[in-house]
């Protein structure tokens, strides 16, 4: 890119605004988590750990945790191994539809979520899942499927298909050249795949409002609470979830910068 | 230890025959090379035998059996690829094992046969390094190992020296002979290099649109081409009219070149003498200026032609072979 030193400085006037519009609110929930006031206020008056000891204390939170994270290890797991067999299938095969089948698995990306909510909605009435635990698990996995084909996608299409075909030449069947050659190749690439599944899972409010029925995830929690009334508990909830998912993207950058798959997977 | 038959063999991508209908028949032991430009169906050809393809039509036999059904895991092939493909979070050993465990054969028996393999191959000592820790040549070594290793029926090489430097090429080249014959498996290597294919093999095969031109032994390929098309593909071809309008090559080293009116010949003017080490290269044009420029080559000894210097060019009848 070609551009003057001022055009280049304005450039980065606005990007750091933008930067700093979008990350303020976020930094300012962690310190009012650890306020010792009754009501939201910033700054703090002084420094305490009452929201932690009651969102830790109360039951009704530690249930929806429990299910939150029941649903994203179970649906991130399925959607790791379906998205990863149709991220394989769609890169490696070729086969009439192939562009039709990627756009139908990625559509729940793409598509408004509003309308994928509505859809499973009618779609989980319809077999019986709505309200069900069962539902919300399919309903999150449908959802992750395209996170994981993305990721695997293109680790997929960066592995040499030929390493692939010599496995097969020297005997080794279909399931053995995925498990002992494929695998441990791109298992940087699958962990940074599971981790977008399992926190694109236990973010997820949407659509669980929409299905879940009496069950409650985290988000979906936080969301009725502040309905109703603005409860400081939700900061300390919302501080957790905030450290949750700076320390997966951490863990998915430092895996994949080791794997020197970083700058592919994140393009 | 196999032979490799092919019968009517045809594989279409919509209208196009990347292989139209090959018949090729490699005998026990033989080396044969798979020679064409790219886009001349050698590799769709190669993918066949290896079985990661079919065919539209025609059946393949390797050591008699029919595996044009076979999948790839049934045909006992080993396979060699330009790009190397070794499994890179092994180490060479864990390389050259992999088909023996996947044989079931484990243990201190396997660690011989792979050692032993590796020893073929001029690569003991680096049994524990990573692919990544090997510079392309001895890369290519490890495949070769690993390929041989389990005692295939035949073997399969895909431009495997491609991606080396030319000395390396060189030296890779004698060794691969050597190797093939001391083993004495079938072996079918593919190659866009005429000078390997000359070099290495028993037998050539010229492809161009996925049909065959001409099956012949690299002696006879270049100095009785079947085609215009085998003439320059390889070598350099000099055409020359012949009586009733039909066309002969004439290869370089056969044309000669002296003083202008002491042995006859034509009259042509040196356009460009490119020095090659042994040998030089003389572009000419011969007077008159009708047709195409002839090119001759001469051992580099004594006195070389000058650009712009008038010759006498000749070549003997029995050195002109028709092409069309």
């Amino acid at each position: 890119m070609t551009s003057s030193p001022w055009t280049r400085r304005l450039l980065a006037v606005i990007g750091i605004f933008g930067l700093v519009f979008l990350t303020v609110p976020i930094l300012i929930v962690i310190p009012m988590s650890f306020s010792s006031a009754k009501a939201l206020t910033f700054p703090p008056p002084g420094f305490s750990l009452r929201w932690y000891e009651a969102f830790f204390g109360d039951p009704r939170w530690m249930e929806a945790m429990a299910t939150s994270a029941g649903v994203a290890v179970v649906s991130s797991l399925l959607a790791l191994v379906l998205g990863g067999l149709a991220a394989y299938g769609l890169r490696r095969g070729s086969f009439a539809g192939r562009d039709w089948a990627e756009g139908n698995f990625m559509a729940p990306l793409i598509v408004p979520t509003i309308i994928v909510a509505i859809a499973l909605y009618l779609g989980l009435a319809k077999i019986g899942l709505l309200g069900s635990l069962l539902g919300l698990v399919v309903a999150h996995t449908i959802l992750n499927v395209p996170l994981v084909m993305m990721v695997m996608g293109v680790a997929i299409r960066e592995f040499d298909p030929r390493i692939e075909q010599v496995a097969w030449s020297l005997g080794a069947s279909w399931r053995t050249t995925v498990w002992k050659v494929m695998l441990p190749n791109l298992a940087p690439s699958v962990f940074a795949a599971w981790i977008f599944a399992f926190i694109g899972s236990f973010d997820e409010v949407i659509v669980t409002s929409f299905i879940a029925g009496k069950y409650e995830t985290v988000p979906k929690k936080m969301f009725n609470e502040l309905v109703l009334e603005v409860n400081p508990i939700i900061t300390a909830v919302a501080t957790l979830l905030i450290g949750l998912t700076v320390l997966a993207l951490a863990a998915i950058t430092i895996v994949l910068a080791r794997a020197g798959k970083l700058k592919q997977t994140l393009a | 230890m196999s032979d490799i038959r092919l019968e009517g063999v045809t594989r279409r991508y919509g209208t196009v025959a990347a292989a139209d209908n090959v018949d090729l028949a490699v005998a026990q032991g033989e080396f044969v090379t798979i020679l064409g430009p790219s886009g001349s169906g050698k590799t769709t050809l190669l993918s066949l035998i290896a079985g990661l393809n079919r065919p539209t039509a025609g059946r393949i036999f390797i050591g008699g059996r029919d595996v044009t059904e076979a999948t790839a895991q049934e045909r006992n092939i080993g396979l060699v690829f330009q790009s190397y493909a070794l499994f890179p979070h092994m180490t060479v050993l864990e390389n050259v094992l992999f088909p023996l465990g996947v044989r079931k054969i484990t243990g201190a028996p396997a660690r011989a046969r792979a050692l032993e393999a590796l020893k073929l191959v001029r690569l003991e000592g680096l049994q524990d390094r990573r692919p990544s820790q090997l510079s392309g040549g001895q890369q290519q070594r490890v495949a070769l190992a690993r390929a041989i290793v389990f005692k295939p029926d035949i073997l399969l090489l895909d431009e495997p020296l491609g991606a080396l430097d030319r000395k390396l090429r060189e030296d890779l080249q004698v060794e691969l002979k050597q190797l093939q014959r001391t083993l004495g498996v079938t072996t079918l290597l593919v190659t866009h290099d005429q000078e390997e294919a000359l070099s290495l093999s028993d037998r050539i095969m010229v492809l161009n649109h996925g049909k065959t031109q001409q099956v012949a032994a690299p002696t006879e390929a270049y100095l009785r081409p079947a085609n215009r098309f085998v003439a320059e593909f390889l070598g350099i071809a000099n055409f020359v009219g012949l009586d009733g309008g039909r066309t002969g090559v004439v290869r370089p080293e056969r044309v000669r070149l002296g003083p202008v009116g002491v042995d006859g010949g034509r009259s042509a003017r040196v356009v460009e003498a490119v020095y090659l080490g042994q040998m030089v290269r003389y572009h000419l044009a011969l007077e008159g200026g009708e047709g195409a420029p002839i090119v001759a080559a001469a051992p580099f000894v004594g006195k070389a032609w000058q650009a712009g210097e008038p010759v006498a060019v000749s070549w003997d009848a029995a050195d002109i072979w028709p092409v069309a």
